[in-house]
């Protein structure tokens, strides 16, 4: 039997009498790629924020297995969670420039990351970092250059870099294509399929694009008040869906 | 101004040059409580190397950025039987070093000196002097920016964290920044050390030649910030080493150049503009120890 890389029981986080997400439980296996969609204000931000170390929920648990080792996310100390996010987490933003330093040039932001986890060899940062940015289809002429003089599509190009460059074991995407115009969001679509092919990486992805989730995710979940009304493979949830609300989700995608 | 029981009466007192002696101020002008209140921050900081503690900096008849914050620190520490040397830029005829010397020769009326080996308190801007400092010196620094971590994150709730945690990997973001743009570490003052293999601590704007001074110095070494409101400190023989990478190792870089005035080839020099033809000229930033070789 597979054990889970990552299983959630009953997380439940509320913003004073408001529900962010309420009794959610769920398993990702290694390699899978996850997709969680819900209107806006469904909790799949606090979910994911949750997951990712950014938010402490009420309730609940989150267990990582990562290479046999157990981690009880919500009760490690405050240097071990950090040291863990840091190693084997990653968080790709929706808004680029909140992922990057805008002040530090394109290598800089994607060495950063390897400097964290101890890389003290100039030589060694400077080639990795060289050979992930040819691999998110940014010429390498650029890694000089401050992220302020990229465009949107580049900049978000940047931010996935500097988080796979470390081969974190889960990677969380936060709507990675959502302020991006539609030809720009094709192509960073194209390269995220493509790495998670070639790398094998698992990544739970929020999107309320459901043209992403179809693309990229393996499995899904809907949410809607903060709770999972639907779950299972993509194909199946996207081709016959059971809940209302699925239903009015997936009649509401524009065919143009 | 109003006598208070704390003012000190030195009857028999005498003034060589500067302001003279003005006994309505208290001892070295802080009043009692505040140098007890800023000598538990030295402690504090000397208990732990390169931790930055805060502290209820005063208003000083100075502007910020002008060595508040040292001056604080050496207030607190000066004691009557105190000779005292000020350096600004390695020099101590400058502005900041002849104002700072005649503020404490008004207030506390203590022996000054130029000669380092003669001092047991000094207080510098920009530089530790050529002369290695000794067993039982105390020797304090004016920090502008005591957070070495402020480039990276504005914030300091984070920075504290940053430090409490020791997660110091985005600090060789800065170097790596230099070397992909120069070609090698272009930060040549203020270049951030870790202090007794903990904290990463901003040595204030010496220049890198400085930092291996810090290093296992006998001296006792106190920082004071007075706008940012922090002291740190380096206590003696204490372990200080400067960032680098493994293949950019760190170059305390000075001119290469001799020293026009006395020939010191191993000291570091200021280039001086000597006509409108662009001529230069190298000398010693130590005066002191510029002096001392020359009138050898």
């Amino acid at each position: 039997m597979i054990i889970p890389l990552l299983k959630v029981t009953n997380l439940s986080k509320s913003y004073d009498n408001i529900v962010g997400c309420k009794n959610i439980s769920m398993s990702l296996y290694p390699g899978e790629v996850l997709g969680i969609v819900g209107e806006s204000g469904s909790g799949k931000t606090t979910l994911i924020n949750c997951l990712s170390g950014n938010l402490e929920p009420d309730r609940g648990k989150i267990i990582f297995n990562i290479n046999n080792k157990k981690t009880d996310f919500l009760n490690i100390s405050e240097s071990e969670k950090r040291k863990f996010i840091r190693t084997d987490l990653a968080f790709v933003h929706q808004n680029p420039r909140d992922g990057l330093r805008l002040n530090v040039s394109a290598g800089g932001n994607i060495g950063e990351k390897l400097m964290s986890v101890g890389y003290r060899h100039y030589g060694n940062i400077r080639s990795l970092a060289t050979k992930w940015i040819n691999k998110v289809e940014i010429d390498k002429s650029r890694i000089d250059d401050l992220p302020i003089t990229f465009s949107g599509g580049m900049l978000q190009r940047l931010q996935i870099a500097k988080n796979l460059i470390t081969s974190p074991n889960v990677i969380f995407m936060d709507e990675p294509t959502g302020g991006l115009d539609v030809s720009v969001q094709a192509r960073v679509l194209d390269l995220i399929r493509s790495l998670v092919n070639e790398l094998n990486l698992t990544v739970i992805i929020v999107s309320h694009d459901l043209a992403v989730i179809r693309l990229l995710a393996d499995k899904m979940i809907v949410m809607k008040n903060g709770t999972v009304i639907e779950s299972g493979l993509s194909d199946q949830v996207l081709e016959d869906p059971q809940q209302e609300y699925t239903q009015l989700l997936v009649s509401s995608v524009l065919h143009v | 101004m109003r006598k208070t029981n704390n003012v000190i009466k030195i009857k028999d007192f005498k003034v060589d040059k500067g302001l003279p002696f003005d006994q309505e101020y208290n001892f070295a002008y802080l009043d009692e409580n505040t140098k007890k209140m800023i000598r538990r921050a030295i402690i504090k900081a000397l208990c732990i190397p390169g931790y930055q503690v805060p502290f209820a900096s005063r208003e000083m008849p100075m502007p910020y950025g002008w060595g508040t914050g040292g001056v604080q620190v050496t207030a607190s520490c000066l004691t009557k039987r105190d000779t005292l040397k000020i350096i600004d830029q390695g020099a101590d005829d400058t502005t900041n070093a002849v104002s700072i010397r005649n503020f404490f020769k008004k207030t506390s009326n203590i022996k000054t000196t130029e000669i380092t080996e003669k001092a047991t308190l000094i207080q510098t801007r920009h530089r530790i002097p050529e002369t290695p400092l000794k067993k039982k010196q105390i020797f304090v620094y004016q920090v502008p920016i005591p957070e070495p971590l402020a480039f990276l994150e504005p914030k300091v709730s984070e920075t504290i964290k940053m430090h409490s945690l020791s997660e110091y990997g985005a600090m060789h973001v800065k170097l790596y920044e230099d070397i992909s743009k120069n070609g090698h570490i272009e930060t040549a003052y203020a270049y951030p050390v870790k202090t007794n293999d903990r904290y990463i601590m901003d040595p204030s704007p010496i220049p890198k030649f400085d930092n291996p001074k810090m290093n296992n110095s006998p001296a006792i070494q106190l920082f004071g910030a007075g706008r940012e409101q922090r002291i740190y400190a380096i206590p003696p023989y204490t372990k200080v080493k400067s960032l680098d990478f493994e293949d950019y190792p760190f170059d305390p870089f000075k001119a290469e150049h001799a020293c026009d005035i006395c020939g010191s080839k191993n000291t570091y020099l200021d280039e001086i503009i000597v006509d409108d033809a662009g001529n230069k000229s190298f000398i010693c930033s130590d005066t002191d120890f510029c002096n001392k070789r020359k009138n050898k």
